[in-house]
Order: structure tokens, then sequence, then C-alpha cells
């Protein structure tokens, strides 16, 4: 099913891993350059810079040749829609050569390739059956649509080892309740059903590969779907004019019902210590990741969900309370016999840590000022302050 | 064959130690298993959201705290952070220096936001340099630049770099009558400032592993002005021949020193800026259609040679 061998998989894992240990010192360079080559896979693939460039130029080629075709036979809309079907086909094919023939992997041109595929799929269908009047929502039938979305997308996801296809089928699935309810609340709830039922199976299936190459894989699938279902909890987040009730102190609850509102209250609390003891528990990097942002995410939103006033100040204690986690933790592990505490250090094991934080701190370093110096409130003669329009640590700000 | 089974086979086959078969595969299973960066972006966040907060604060409230209230508790704040850095900094290496404790680099950051504050509230409360922001900005880079070589902190040395941005756009921004022009020439200035300043500090050994961080500053925002250049309606031909040579220039740079960074800027801003060229003039969409399906297979074709050549995963 998976288009590529579970060997050259492994190879291609086992290559990285001897690179990143050569590289912090566990094996010497000449026991580095010894195994390297018995880690040989057939597989062709590229780095990420030149992957995200041959992304992009794939992308150009398949729409603007979709569009060309369309541009010069000008078809009707349902013609079009059967063209666009055509072409998912086509690009589908074309993605499956170029991984299976080719050996490309990861390469940028059979993942874009594969993504249109998708994206024509749905286009065609939508143009293909449903391009007559318009039809008033709830209408069953159109969710024919991003139903065949999350299919397709999940198995481009499981063929190809598309991580953000399989998020792309998150987003499908969470378009379908549109089509079957106007009622918010049962949306929420079927998004919900959705999502949870994935991560069962997900999580069913995990532990028969703990420790191969496909862990990492059903890992970010189980951190997606986690993070979808906080979402779709979270009614402060998943409501559209968000920055209106933040600002402006309405409150989201008002256009759901009270025991649905509250309950998803108590969820935003239940849910980050539960994905976070899952994360822990599993070793699973993604997880803990989603918990942690689940956990902020229920701080910053508790006052706008109970419609309490927010204070200037609660970036500041948020910013104290995680530092003070932060320390605490490298305290506590540091501790440990040998810096270990339950299998967990605070030390760093791998040269893809230190390159994140390189890249991270430089990036970052240069984003962070103009998003931390917060617009003006007032605007009194006397007190001007913020903007943040110049760069500088803020110090461009306008006062 | 999982890795574990690999590790296996290695150490039967006496290419690796017992002892080094036991880090591998205890690293393989997560065992131990690195909080290093979750920690780290924690601490980062926390930074971030205690001098939004901070900032917030002050604009909101200075008036019914007063300056003296504000003022002693951001420079205590100020103080803190910097003579916990300089009491714990070890001597000064041109190397690369690993910071002193966990949170040293974020201790610094600390500081250098709220120092930016403290500047920025002087300013509007005090007016000290009559709304000379431009001042305060250069001030400011020199301070950070002297900061991030002290402390071998590419944090600082960001900030430092856009510091030094806005102060350039600052200066223009005083013009009675600005435009396009007088910044893209800025920022060339800027970049020409940069490129040297750190190409100069590189040679002479200072923190060399600093250059990366400038040459990407510098081919972006090199990159940027070049093509609005390209985008003027007259007098574009000069930027574009430019952006021909800062191209060419780029993807040799890339392919000689494998960044394969630059290989993607040239690769990107070039087609942007030669498409703009072409593409301006032509009103059939048929005809801009099918340039731009040429034009990505022969760069598509291009790339990939590139690819099998010089770029394998890295």
């Amino acid at each position: 099913m998976r288009l590529y061998t579970a060997s050259s998989e492994e190879t291609l894992r086992a290559r990285k891993l001897l690179k990143d240990w050569a590289g912090e010192g566990y094996l010497t360079k000449e026991q580095g350059l010894r195994l390297g080559q018995e880690a040989v896979s057939e597989l062709r693939t590229t780095n990420i810079f030149l992957r995200l460039v041959l992304i992009l130029f794939t992308l150009i080629i398949v729409a603007g040749t979709a569009a060309l075709f369309l541009q010069v036979s000008r078809p009707s809309d349902q013609t079009s829609g059967i063209f666009l079907l055509i072409f998912a086909a086509v690009s589908y094919a074309a993605a499956e050569v170029a991984a299976s023939q080719a050996r490309l992997y990861r390469y940028g041109i059979e993942e874009s390739l594969a993504a249109c595929s998708v994206a024509f799929l749905c286009a065609g269908l939508m143009l293909a059956i449903f391009s007559g009047g318009y039809t008033p929502k709830p209408y069953l039938a159109h969710s024919v649509v991003p139903v065949v979305g999350v299919v397709s997308s999940l198995w481009i996801w499981h063929r190809f080892g598309l991580w953000y296809a399989f998020l792309a089928a998150m987003i499908f699935a969470a378009a379908i309740p549109d089509y079957w309810t106007s009622s918010r609340w049962a949306q929420h709830l079927m998004i919900v059903v959705f999502y949870t039922v994935a991560l069962i199976f997900v999580s069913a299936v995990r532990p028969r590969h703990r420790f191969d190459y496909l862990d990492e894989h059903y890992s970010t699938a189980e951190a997606l779907l986690w993070l979808g279902i906080y979402l779709a909890i979270n009614l402060q987040l998943s409501s559209l004019n968000i920055r209106a009730q933040w600002w402006l102190g309405t409150q989201a609850g008002s256009e759901f019902p009270s025991p649905f509102y509250w309950t998803t209250w108590v969820l935003i609390w239940c849910l980050p210590p539960v994905i976070l003891a899952r994360g822990v528990r599993q070793k699973d990097r993604f997880v803990i990741a989603v918990g942690t942002i689940a956990a902020i995410l229920t701080f910053v939103t508790n006052k706008p969900y109970l419609g309490w006033q927010r204070h200037t100040w609660d970036p500041i204690l948020l910013g104290i309370l995680l530092s003070g986690v932060a320390l605490y933790i490298r305290r506590w592990l540091a501790r440990g016999p040998d810096g270990i505490r339950h299998g967990f250090t605070a030390a760093r094991l791998s040269g893809r840590d230190k390159r994140w934080m390189s890249i991270g701190s430089a990036a970052l370093g240069l984003v962070s000022p103009q998003s931390i110096t917060p617009s003006a409130q007032t605007k009194s003669p006397d007190v001007r302050f913020g903007g943040g329009a110049s760069g500088g640590g803020g110090a461009g700000g306008d006062f | 064959m999982t890795i574990l089974a690999r590790l296996e086979n290695w150490k039967e086959q006496g290419a690796i130690s017992q002892e080094q078969y036991a880090l591998l595969s205890g690293l393989s299973r997560g065992e131990p298993f690195s909080l290093f960066l979750e920690l780290n972006l924690l601490l980062y966040a926390g930074v971030l959201a205690f001098v939004a907060g901070l900032g917030w604060t002050v604009a909101t409230w200075s008036q019914q705290l007063g300056d003296v209230v504000v003022l002693t508790i951001l420079s205590a704040i100020l103080a803190a952070c910097f003579w916990y850095c300089f009491s714990r900094a070890p001597a000064w290496l041109p190397a690369e220096t690993p910071a002193p404790s966990p949170v040293f680099d974020y201790v610094l950051y600390l500081g250098c936001l709220v120092w930016c504050v403290e500047l920025a509230y002087l300013e509007n409360r005090l007016g000290l340099l009559s709304g000379q922001w431009d001042l305060y900005l250069l001030a400011t880079a020199v301070l950070f630049f002297c900061f991030a070589y002290r402390f071998d902190n590419r944090f600082v040395l960001s900030l430092a770099l856009s510091s030094l941005a806005g102060w350039l756009g600052l200066r223009i921004s005083h013009w009675p009558s600005y435009q396009d022009a007088p910044y893209r020439q800025y920022a060339l200035l800027y970049c020409l400032l940069v490129s040297v300043g750190g190409a100069l500090l590189q040679r002479r050994g200072l923190k060399p592993h600093f250059f990366a961080t400038y040459l990407n500053v510098v081919a972006n925002v090199l990159f940027w002005a070049l093509l609005s250049g390209v985008f003027e309606q007259h007098g574009y031909g000069v930027w574009f021949l430019a952006l021909l040579v800062a191209c060419g220039f780029s993807f040799a740079w890339g392919l000689k020193r494998r960044q394969f960074a630059f290989v993607a800027y040239g690769a990107v801003y070039g087609y942007v800026g030669v498409s703009s060229m072409l593409v301006r003039n032509i009103n059939d969409f048929t005809t801009i259609l099918l340039y731009f399906v040429i034009t990505a297979v022969a760069m598509l074709v291009a790339l990939v040679q590139i690819a099998r050549r010089f770029g394998r995963a890295s």
C-alpha cells in the first residue's frame, strides 16, 4: 500500500541518525563514514531549500497547464469539471511514476503532483456535479466534495507519507458538518467526533511501529488530531470574530447553548493535561508540543471565555509562568543522576536541536521586535505609545 | 531492518563498541528523551510574553503610575538582567562560545527588549532628543552589536540588524517627500554596510559563525530592493541587470559553499524579476499562461540537474 518499501525508508532514517550521531561525536568520523556506506538508499532525496523551490515550480507548471487548457478550450462549467477530473488522474499518475520509477522521495515534484491531484479532484467534482444554480446550505449532497477530499488526502498521506496531506484531510473533515447542519454547536460536536474516531484509530495502530520509521508518521498524525480536537472545542478560538470578542468584551457563547458552552470551557482545561500526559508517556515530541500549545491557549482564552475583562499585565503573568515552568523543569531534570529523571533530560542530545536553535534565534530575533510592541490604546494627547512599525526591538514605536 | 537491528548487527561485526551500542540504541528508543528544544522554546515564549505585557502595561498605565515608578521598574529589570549577564559571562573569545548557563541567552534577550521599552518611554515622556528617533535606533543597534559579540548571542545580533535597518528606514521617513527610490538606495547601503562589516569580522575571526546570519539578512533585503526597482515603470533596466548579477552571485555562492538557501533565493527572486520584465507588456492571458508553463518547466529541469549534482538531503 505504501509507495516506498520499509527497507528504503529505514535506510534513509538510519542515514540521518548516523549523520547526527557522527556530528555529535557519538561515533568517530571513520565509523560514521563506514557505517554510512552500509546505509545507502536507492531513493532520491534533496535538501529542504531545493525541495521548496521544486514544489513551487511544479505547482506553477501543473496549475498553469490546467489553466491554459481551460483558457484555450473555454468549456462549460460541467465540462471544465470533467477536464479537472482528468487532470487529477493525470497528476496522480505522474506523482506515482515520479516516486516509483524516478524514485523521488520528498523531492518536491512528486509531492506537488500528488497535492494537485487532490485539489483538481475536489474542484472537478464540484464543477462537474454541482455547477447548477445556488443551493442553500445545509445541503447533504454537496458534502460529497469534502468527503472525497478527506478520502483522497488520507490516501496520499498513507501512500506517500506526507504529513501535510493528513492536515488537509482534517481541514476537509472540518468542512463536512457545514453541509449537514446549520447548528454551530452540532458542527463543533461532529468535528470533535470525526477527530476522536481518527485518534482512536491512530492510537491503536501506533504501538506496532514504536521503534520503526512509521513512528514519526503516526506521531505527527496524532499530534495534529489532538490539536484539531482542542481547536474545535475551544469556542473562543474557532469563532470567526475573535478580535471583537477579545477586545470589545462580547462573548462567543451567545451563539451556543449554555450547557454546551460551559462543557467546552471545562474541556479546554481538561484536554491540555491529558495531551501532555499522553505525550510524556509516549515520549512523543509532537504530542508534547501540542499539549503545551493547548495549555498556553487555555490560559490566553480563559478570560474571554468567562467574559472577564482582560488586563494589560496578563501577558506578564503568562510570561512569568512559562519561564518559571521551563526553569523548574530544567532544574529538576538537571538534579537527577546524570541529569536524567524518569528517562528525560534537559541536555541537548542531537545536532538537529542545535541547528533549529541557531535558525530559530536568528529568525525570531528579526521578527519578534515588531510583534511585542502593542498598538496605541489611548488617543490622549499625553499618552501615546506603541505602533512598533519600525522594528529595532520596538524602539521605533510611536509614542 | 530497523535502526535497532542495524545497531545490533554493527555491534556483532565490531563496527561499534558495546558502550556505543548501549548509548545509540538508547537514543533510538528515546532513552533518555531530550526536552532541550521544548524548554528553550518555552523560555523564549515566556520572555516575549513578559515584555509584551510590560510594554502594554506601561503604555496603558503610565499616567496613573507616574514616570518615577515606571522608570524605576524598567531600570531595575534592566540592571538586574545586565548585572546577571556581565557577572556570569565567561572571558571573551573570538570563536563560538557556549552560554555559561541555559538561561543566559534569554536573560540577555530580556534585557535588550526592556532597554527598547525604556528608551521608547523616555523619549515619549521626556523628549530628550526632540523626536530624533533615528538616533535612538542607531545607538540601540550599536549597543546590540556590542552585546551580540560580547556574549555570542544570535538573538541580539538579529535585534541589532533590525535596529540598524529601522534607523535607515526612519531617516528617510523624516524627509519631506519620500518615495520608493530613496528607500531602495538606503536598502542597498544597508546591504553594503552589513555584508562588508560581516565579512571583515569573519575574516578577522571574530565570531565567524555569525556570518551566515549576516548573509541571509543581506540577501533578502538586497533581492527585495532590486525587485522593487525592477517593478518600476521607468528606469528599471539597471535594477534588472543588478538583479541578474545578484542572482548569479547567489547561485554561485550557494553551490560553492553548499548553502542551498542562496540557490533558492537566486532561483525564486530571479524568476520573479525576469517574469515581471517579460510579462509586463503582454496583455494576452493565454500567452502569459504559456510563458509560465514553459519557463517553469525550464526552471524545474535546471533545478533537478542542480539537485542531482549538488543537493542531496542534508
